[in-house]
């Protein structure tokens, strides 16, 4: 490895900017923290801020970089593996500081993404960046936004201790399955990456739950071992010939998937679990609710800062590459419901393989990274944040792959026509979410509206529902919009020829200029009013 | 038929609320009655034929009653709308705020819902573009750091956001000095370390003198300029979505995309 002496902080910048640059997040979001009134600078905005749009047209909110690209694993997919021949360099805890300060200052950024590849050991990376952070909060009293990555493999004590100074925790799971990790990142194993997932997580409702406790107690870790070791461990430690890692629980109705049933269930608030679990699973959850008692705590590890700012505020969110590996869409959605189930997350990312390195366990990809199928999986991603969806119904093993074609709610609804036609007056709210054309703003606006008066076709377009999507669904009063065929042929033809709005510059429609669901690039979905695009 | 009556008034909250004051007091009738904002471009009005032109002297007392009525008789989130209504860049915002309130003062605070109206959608619609812009700027806002450490920061906004911008850059950077200047509208705010932001019109700062940037300010805008080259992913370059997302009229204050 070829380690470069005396580079000046642009050359650093450069080489640093350069290898931290196919990293997919750069939110800022998820927490709202007003300045402070003494020495320092900073705050945070719950919707985040994008500061400017780089030249692929990604938002650029945070300064995001790696701590060092002198790496020691040698992950066949990265840019950084040890065994690249690439310029090696490191930043200095206070070169990170200097540069986060003085961009802040002007309004560059909104604060710092600090990931790193791993130099010496584990401990010995998270301890630089563990001390870059302190500088920033403690010494420049910075205020801002803080996203940072645990290395795997690293002490509890630095994760947790990171914890208490960042906004936000990443630990990247890389690759969907535990064979593609094997493949494709010798030195990473699963076990290292839900350990340090699992322990912010609890360490997060700890401190969200019971503020005021500080305890010196250990025992959580032999915990966190049992609870990967066992069922969250199956739940994601899946084989890709195996297709059956989410069992189906016909007794509770396909929307509860086998993992949920497992001995270890994180509290839980994802709006469409709440409203669909059945009460057997809800003691079943409320039981293993005892993470959160005295004698278990998770903090404690390490001394608070004196600035109490939060454990992970923000939450905690993952990166998965898309297409390096064989794995089907349906394993990939599989493992992110798993990752918002049992750890909480706030976002999973979807990353396109980009062919970076010649070495031939890595696929060629003629036609570019696959970006239609990473907007397909964000589609999908957000089906089952905030429908009601569930990866089971959208895919299965005997299609495990999402529609080219078509974006996958209509997928899901042309395999489902016994459902169809919904009564747009009567239906529940879940139920018109389902239906293409209906979103999460006009199914409330329904909701709401019918209260009132008895719904017509021209009120329906009033809320914002695309009805020549959706006329293929529903009935207003008994009645359909107009006579058609309800023939999954007859309606695929027709959904397919209305164009579908993808982000600018991906498929061969790029003339729309909207975004949809694009929002990895962009803002979650906590934007204000204001923001909402038309 | 009666002659229409056209008030032309100072483009400021004072401004409109005296011609509100005054169109309304003149018992003349709404409907013959219409408020604009005077420009100061140099092509000045489209004169009308079979108009009477009223020019308004603004008058502070007559504006505060104004303001009073709004807050007490509609409601308090009706003058937040009427204020950031009258910072927008539509021309007839004067008109509509007239024509808001006449509604207003009928209706009382459900006002503010009555989307169906054509009036209350337009201020509706005003308000949206203004906070659009408000948060725009908010991100691509760039500060130059000149002598003594002060930052100053140009900005050529559409609508009249700088004192919409000024609490959040405020509370960011309590103990900066630094200035936020609108050059289309000669305004500024103003603001020293652990003291409130000020608002000033006209040119009382002599930003000649801002030219000279401090030492270390070429070296961090080019390392800034190294960073945004850099992060950008070759394999997925997509100036539309760029442009979509950064609309070209941003750029010409943003240090990353000045030569």
């Amino acid at each position: 490895m070829i380690i470069q002496e005396n580079l000046s902080i642009q050359n650093k910048l450069e080489i640093l900017t350069d290898a931290a640059k196919y990293d997919v997040a750069c939110t800022s979001s998820g927490v709202d923290r007003k300045g402070t009134a003494g020495p320092g600078m900073g705050n945070a905005v719950a919707a985040g801020i994008c500061h400017s749009f780089s030249a692929d047209g990604r938002c650029i909110s945070l300064l995001k970089i790696l701590f060092t690209n002198e790496c020691i694993f040698d992950c066949k997919y990265c840019i950084n593996r040890s065994s690249n021949d690439v310029v090696r360099t490191s930043f200095t805890p206070d070169e990170i500081a200097t540069l986060t300060m003085e961009f802040y200052r002007r309004n560059y950024i909104e604060g710092l993404f600090l990931s790193s590849g791993v130099m010496r050991s584990p401990n010995y990376t998270m301890e630089l960046l563990c001390e870059s952070l302190r500088l920033l909060r403690e010494v420049h009293h910075f205020n801002g936004y803080i996203h940072c990555k645990a290395v795997p493999g690293a002490d509890p004590a630095l994760i947790e201790i990171t914890g208490w100074y960042a906004d936000r925790m990443s630990i990247n799971l890389e690759l969907p399955t535990a064979d593609g990790l094997k493949a494709l990142a010798p030195h990473k194993t699963r076990k290292n990456i839900l350990r340090p997932m699992k322990q912010i997580q609890l360490g997060r409702n700890e401190n969200l739950h019971l503020p005021f406790m500080n305890q010196n107690n250990k025992s959580i870790y032999n915990n966190i071992d049992s609870v990967i070791s066992s069922s969250t461990m199956d739940s994601l430690n899946i084989h890709s010939s195996r297709g059956n890692f989410i069992k189906e629980d016909s007794s509770n109705g396909n929307l509860l998937s086998g993992t949920l049933s497992g001995q270890h269930i994180p509290y839980e608030n994802d709006i469409y679990i709440n409203s669909r679990k059945p009460q057997a699973l809800l003691n079943n959850i409320s039981q293993n609710l005892s993470y959160a008692s005295p004698d278990s705590s998770t903090l404690g590890l390490v001394k608070r800062p004196a600035v109490d700012r939060g454990f992970v505020p923000a939450g905690q969110s993952t990166q998965m590459i898309i297409g390096a590996t064989p794995e089907s869409d349906y394993q990939i959605i599989s493992v992110a419901e798993a990752l918002y189930q049992n750890f909480d997350l706030k976002r999973v990312f979807y990353s396109a393989f980009i062919r970076v390195n010649e070495d031939n366990s890595l696929p060629v990809l003629p036609g570019g990274p696959p970006l239609l199928r990473e907007h397909r999986l964000y589609q999908a991603d957000w089906l089952l944040r905030f429908y009601g969806f569930s990866a089971s119904e959208l895919l299965t093993e005997d299609r495990p792959n999402f529609n080219v074609l078509l974006d996958p709610k209509c997928n899901w609804a042309l395999g489902h026509l016994e459902v169809f036609p919904v009564e747009v007056n009567k239906a529940d709210y879940y139920t018109l979410l389902r239906i293409p054309g209906i979103g999460v703003k006009s199914a409330g606006r329904i909701i709401k509206a019918r209260r009132t008066s008895r719904l017509s076709f021209e009120d329906l377009k009033k809320m914002g529902v695309v009805l020549k999507r959706a006329l293929y669904f529903i009935t207003c009063n008994g009645k359909m919009m107009y006579p058609t065929k309800i023939e999954e042929n007859y309606i695929t033809n027709q959904l397919i020829s209305l164009k579908e709005k993808l982000p600018l510059g991906i498929g061969d429609q790029i003339t729309y200029q909207q975004l949809s669901l694009f929002d990895d690039v962009n803002f979650n979905l906590d934007i204000p009013k204001y923001m909402e695009r038309r | 038929m009666k002659n229409k009556r056209i008030y032309i008034c100072e483009d400021s909250a004072e401004g409109i609320f005296t011609a509100i004051y005054d169109a309304w007091s003149s018992r003349y009738g709404h409907e013959y009655n219409r408020i604009e904002v005077s420009m100061n471009n140099e092509n000045g009005i489209n004169l009308e034929l079979f108009s009477e032109y009223i020019y308004v002297k603004t008058d502070e007392e007559k504006a505060v009653k104004v303001a009073k009525a709004i807050k007490e008789k509609i409601s308090m989130e009706a003058y937040d709308m009427v204020c950031h209504g009258i910072w927008s860049e539509k021309a007839e915002k004067a008109d509509i705020v007239y024509r808001f309130l006449i509604l207003g003062f009928s209706m009382g605070a459900k006002v503010v819902n009555h989307l169906a109206n054509d009036t209350v959608m337009s201020l509706f619609e005003m308000n949206r573009n203004v906070s659009n812009e408000v948060h725009h700027f908010l991100g691509f806002l760039r500060f130059k750091e000149i002598n003594n450490h002060i930052l100053l920061a140009k900005i050529n906004p559409k609508n009249d956001i700088v004192r919409l911008i000024a609490p959040h850059f405020s509370d960011r950077l309590s103990n900066g000095n630094f200035i936020i200047y609108d050059e289309k509208r000669k305004t500024s705010i103003v603001h020293k370390a652990g003291f409130p932001w000020i608002y000033t019109i006209g040119e009382h700062l002599n930003l000649d003198k801002a030219g000279n940037f401090s030492n270390a300010e070429e070296e961090f805008q080019s390392l800034w300029k190294t960073f945004f080259e850099t992060i950008g992913i070759e394999a997925r370059t997509n100036h539309k979505l760029q442009r979509n997302n950064l609309p070209l009229r941003f750029r010409n204050h943003m240090t990353e995309f000045n030569k």
